[in-house]
Formats: structure tokens, sequence, C-alpha cells
């Protein structure tokens, strides 16, 4: 996933020369944490030249350790802006981005293609783009199998369940150790009981569901005798 | 004469799953619950309905025309290219021939039992073999062609002009039901099952509220594997009845799929038979409470059919119905339909075995049950105030 894919373009920027306190107004009005500050270089194009954010804004005039005695709401933003400011490229991967935030400690990234402002990666973008995988695609069961980790295994499975006639919609891995991984598979049938009891007839290991005991389907046979309670 | 004030809809063709013998839907367990119910003396020829034929509107109403064609040509043997993206031709919804009639006859006796309801021909009215609650607009799915339960709602809200709120305790989410009317809001679906994340179809999160004008008119209650009775009642109750009565339905529908019980070979919830029946209680009091008692009462999952399943909506239809029924259950239902099923039937209406619980399972699963359905109360309260 990249960061084109999850990025917010509508993004809003200011000018440097703003006062903080209608940036912080601005702020309260758009919902937003962080505005990237754009000014003109010499050739007329707009910079990204800083980056304020909601937590720097309630800093100027606190009481609070780090605020500044020397500068107050009226005082234009750049006296206050973050420079210079870490960004991130629209090609970069996803999780790479998350990676930074935490490591920058910051709350949001810009995002430029060249000197092009384009977009803002935050949190939020982030979360939603991780949990898609998770997004339900097609009515399925959920199957968790072990499949060793070699080549040729994890193919193995999926030919076996092609083999049964069952789609694959999604497929994860929840750990991978050295001789076994094991992998989350969302098959098409309400039935995943008989698929974990066909797999694990045939040499499987299925950690979910509990595998039906019964013997294959075949046409001919009747109901089950059942215990009698 | 006074009317009886429950009917049964039943129709020999019902006995048939659309898909064959040899397929775990198994059709006869209606047949096998009206059986056990006659030779225990609780229901008599007076309380059975015909099925009335279908309207081929209603049913253009709920499912797209595309699927109904594929359906049908699937149906009568014709080829069809595009059956798997209809969900027809899978493991779970094969192409059997003449798997459209049972279908739509399933659909008509579910409709049939909405208008008993809505006439006032009865109070309560059952479709045991109905509940098919899979079956999406233009996909079959999960043994489940034609939405049976979409047909009778729509015929209730459209034609008779109700309100419905739509409740299904089948293990399984209620997907279909609930993608149908997503953004309706004279339609409320509640659905309580085992959750996505563990089991079949993988919706039904308690994020999953409705849209448009329906936001906040489709309310999940989605349960950890393994809770058990007094878990599942008491989630139950944080929800439920708050959104029946705020709701204020005319009539409730009721999916009472058996397959929340601890025996179902397809699901893994732990409910007891007295569990289910304490569940069906619930839904039964609801109405009684909201709507003078009026509901269309369908069957639905249930997979240990011979055994779980024909007590539990013997069970069901005694309520309903106002019977008693004997704890010994009779011989000569045990011995005819045990020979023609060639199983050996239960002999008691309560089962003697319980299921073996892991405290801390169980456990976790009511505690965690019941924070979600506070949390879904809470955020969709707001959503239900209507402004009269
Ligand atoms: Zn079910």
């Amino acid at each position: 996933m990249l960061v084109r894919d999850v990025m917010t373009v509508n993004v809003i920027a200011i000018g440097p020369e703003m006062p903080i306190r209608d940036v912080a107004a601005l702020m309260e009005m758009r919902r937003v944490r962080h505005f990237p500050i754009l000014e003109d270089d010499e050739q007329g194009e707009a910079r990204l030249v800083g980056i304020v954010s909601d937590r720097d804004l309630r800093a100027v005039d606190s009481p609070h350790p780090s605020a500044r005695p020397d500068v107050h709401v009226s005082d234009p933003v750049r006296s206050i802006m973050v420079t210079p400011v870490a960004t991130a490229h629209p090609d970069d991967a996803a999780e790479d981005v998350a990676a930074w935030l935490r490591e920058y400690r910051v709350g949001a990234l810009p995002v430029l293609d060249g000197e092009q402002l384009v977009g803002i990666v935050s949190p939020p973008d982030l979360l939603a783009a991780l949990a898609l995988p998770a997004a339900i695609r097609e009515p399925s069961s959920v199957l968790e199998v072990e499949v060793g980790n070699r080549p040729g295994c994890l193919a193995a499975l999926l030919q076996t369940l092609a083999q049964h006639g069952l789609n694959v919609s999604q497929l994860t891995t929840t750990r991978a150790e050295p001789e076994i991984g094991c992998f989350i598979v969302r098959v098409n049938t309400i039935d995943a009981p008989r698929v974990a009891g066909n797999l694990t007839r045939e040499g499987w290991t299925v950690l979910w569901p509990e595998p039906d005991a019964a013997p294959p389907a075949s046409p001919q046979r009747g109901p089950e005798v059942e215990e009698v309670a | 004469m006074t009317r009886p004030r429950t009917l049964l809809v039943d129709d020999p063709v019902l006995e048939r799953s659309p898909f064959g013998s040899s397929h775990p839907f198994r059709a006869e367990r209606g047949a096998l619950t009206r059986a056990l119910l006659e030779a225990c003396g609780a229901l008599h020829q007076d309380e059975v309905a015909d099925v009335e034929r279908l309207d081929e509107r209603l049913l253009g109403a709920v499912h797209e025309q595309a699927y109904l064609e594929a359906l049908i040509r699937a149906g009568r043997g014709e080829r069809v290219d595009d059956a798997r993206m209809f969900g027809l031709g899978t493991s779970d919804c094969p192409v059997v021939p003449g798997m459209h009639r049972v279908a739509m006859r399933a659909a008509d006796a579910t409709v049939s039992a909405a208008e008993l309801v809505a006439s006032g021909a009865a109070q309560r009215a059952v479709h045991l073999t109905g509940g098919l609650h899979h079956a999406h607009r233009a996909r079959a799915s999960g043994f489940c062609l034609v939405n049976d339960l979409a047909l009778a709602i729509e015929h209730l809200t459209r034609r008779r002009g109700l309100r419905v709120a739509y409740v299904d305790v089948d293990v399984h989410h209620g997907d279909g039901v609930q993608g149908i009317f997503w953004e309706r809001a004279d339609v409320l679906t509640v659905s309580v099952h085992q959750s996505g994340r563990t089991l079949f179809p993988g919706t039904g999160a308690e994020d999953e509220i409705g849209a448009g004008a329906g936001r906040g008119f489709a309310v999940n209650l989605p349960l950890a594997p393994f809770i058990d009775d007094a878990g599942y009642l008491a989630a139950f109750d944080a929800l439920v009845p708050t959104a029946l009565s705020a709701f204020g339905p005319d009539v409730i529908v009721l999916q009472a799929g058996a397959d929340a019980h601890w025996r179902d070979p397809l699901a893994q919830l732990s409910l007891s038979g007295d569990g289910l029946d304490a569940v069906y209680g619930r839904v039964i009091d609801l109405a009684e409470r909201c709507c003078e008692g009026r509901m269309v009462v369908t069957g639905g999952g249930g997979y240990d059919a011979w055994r779980s399943v024909p007590r539990a909506w013997a069970r069901l239809w005694a309520r309903l119905a106002e019977r008693e029924l004997p704890d010994e259950l009779p011989e000569t239902w045990r011995r005819a339909w045990g020979e023609r099923l060639g199983v050996s039937l239960p002999t008691r209406l309560r089962e003697g075995t319980l299921p073996d619980l892991d405290a801390r399972a169980t456990e976790r699963a009511a505690s965690h049950a019941l924070a979600v359905a506070k949390r879904v109360a809470a955020r969709l309260t707001p959503l239900w105030r209507r402004e009269d």
C-alpha cells in the first residue's frame, strides 16, 4: 500500500504571516490538527516552509514549560512553525510512514511530489488502510491452518482448497516460525467444519474451526446415526 | 368461531431441500417438527394453513432480475456462464434441477405467513422451512437462494404499510436481510450472532448500523465463541428490548435458527436447549409488549438436524400457540421418523447432556458481549429517537 492510496488529498495550507490566534481559530473550524505552511519563493512558486500542530498552538501564552515567553497569539505563525519539515513522497510505502511517525514523534507528514504539496498523511489514514485487509469482501468462513514454511507448502494448501471447489477471498498470516507458518484463509462456504475435516483427513493441521468428525460425504450416505440424549 | 391465534404454514414441497438429500441443509426438519407436534397433540388440523402463490413483482422488488434469470435457468438445467458470480454452482449452493421451484415455494410460504398476520387471520404465523437469510439481492449464499424473509418484510412494509422489526437469532449474521434493507428506516434489522471474525459470513460487526435514511436501523450484536445461556441472554437484554421499544414495530419477523445450540456442528456458541427456548421466549414477550403479539416466525439454520432442531422448534411452537409438551416424546413419532430418516431420534424434549463449558472462555465471552451490547445501545439510541 502506497502513501498516495491512503493520504488525505484535501489539505488545507496556510501562509507564514497568519497570526497564531487566527490559525488556532481556523484549525478549530476545519477540525484538523496540522497545517502545512506554504510561502512563495523568488519564482513565485509555493514552497513548503513549515508545519504547525494543534499542540504547538496550545503552548502559546500558556503556563506550559515549553511555551516561549517571547511569543504571543498576535505574532505570525512563522515564529512557532516547525522547520525543516519531515515529509513523505506519494510512492513511499504506507507501512514505512507508520514507522516514521513514531520515529520522528510527529502527528502528520505533508506529502510532497517534487516541490508540490499533494496531501498529508496522519495516523487515522494509516489505520484505515491497515484495517482494510480485514474487511470482509464476500460471504465467507475463516480457516486457520498450519502451513510448512517451505516453497510450495502454501501453494499446496490453496491447491487443495481449489480442488474442493472453494474460492479464497482473503489470505493473511498470523505467525511464521522457522518450520511452520500459520495462515488464515477466508473461503466461500458456510460449512467450514466440513472443509476443516477434509483438510485434516488429508494431513493438514487446522487450528480453527474444529474439524467435523464425519467421513467425507458420499451421495449414497443417509443421515448419520445420532446419539440419543 | 374464533380463529386460531397461531397458524403453521406448510406444504408437502417444503419437505424437499432445493439442493437434494446429500446436502447439509435439511428441509425435512420442518416436517419432522410438525410430525412431533401432531404426535404430541400440540398441533391441530385447523391450525395448518396452505401456501399462497407469490406475486412475481414482489420477487423483483427484492432480487435483481439478472440473478432471478440465472437462478431459473440454472434450475432448469440450462447453461449459465456467470453462475459463480451469482453464487450458484458453489459447494454451498450447487446447481440442482428444480431448485428454483423449491426455493420459491419456500418464499411463497413465508409471504403467506406474513399475509395471515397482516390480514388479521392470525396473530402469529410460522413457516419452519423458511428463514433463508443469507440470500442477497443478486447472490445465492450459505444454502440460501431466495430471501423469503426479505420478501415477507417487503410485503408487510410496502403493501401493508407496516413497520417491521426483524429479529434474527440464527447463529450466523443475517447478512442478506440486513443488506436488502440497509437504507430503510421502516425496517429495523436486529441480528444476534457469532462474530464474523470466527464464523460465516464474516459480516455483522457492531459498526454496521445502516446508511442513509436507514442509518441506525441495522443493529448487530456479534458474540465470541463459547458464550453460554446466561452470557447470551444478558447481552440480548441489554440491547434488543431497548431497540424494539424505541422503534415501535407493528409486527416482528423472527428468524428462529437453532444453530446457536452447543451441539450445532457448523458453529461454536454454547447455548443449551433451554437457552434457545429462553431466547425465543424473549422475542415473543417483546412482541406482546411492542405490537400486540403480532409475529411472523420462520426456522433457519440448525444442523444438529435430528436432535436439537425438532426439540427447539417444537418448544418454539408450544410457546407461540400456548401449548404444553410432554417431556417424554411419543414413541410413534420416534419410530416412524427414525426409520424414515435412518437415525435414532431423541426420547425426551429436554436434553440430558449439557455443554461442557470452559468457565474462563464463557466468562470472557459474556463480559465482552455485554460491553458490545451496551456500546451499540449507547451509540444507536440517539438515532432511534422518533420525531413525533
Ligand atoms: Zn445459521
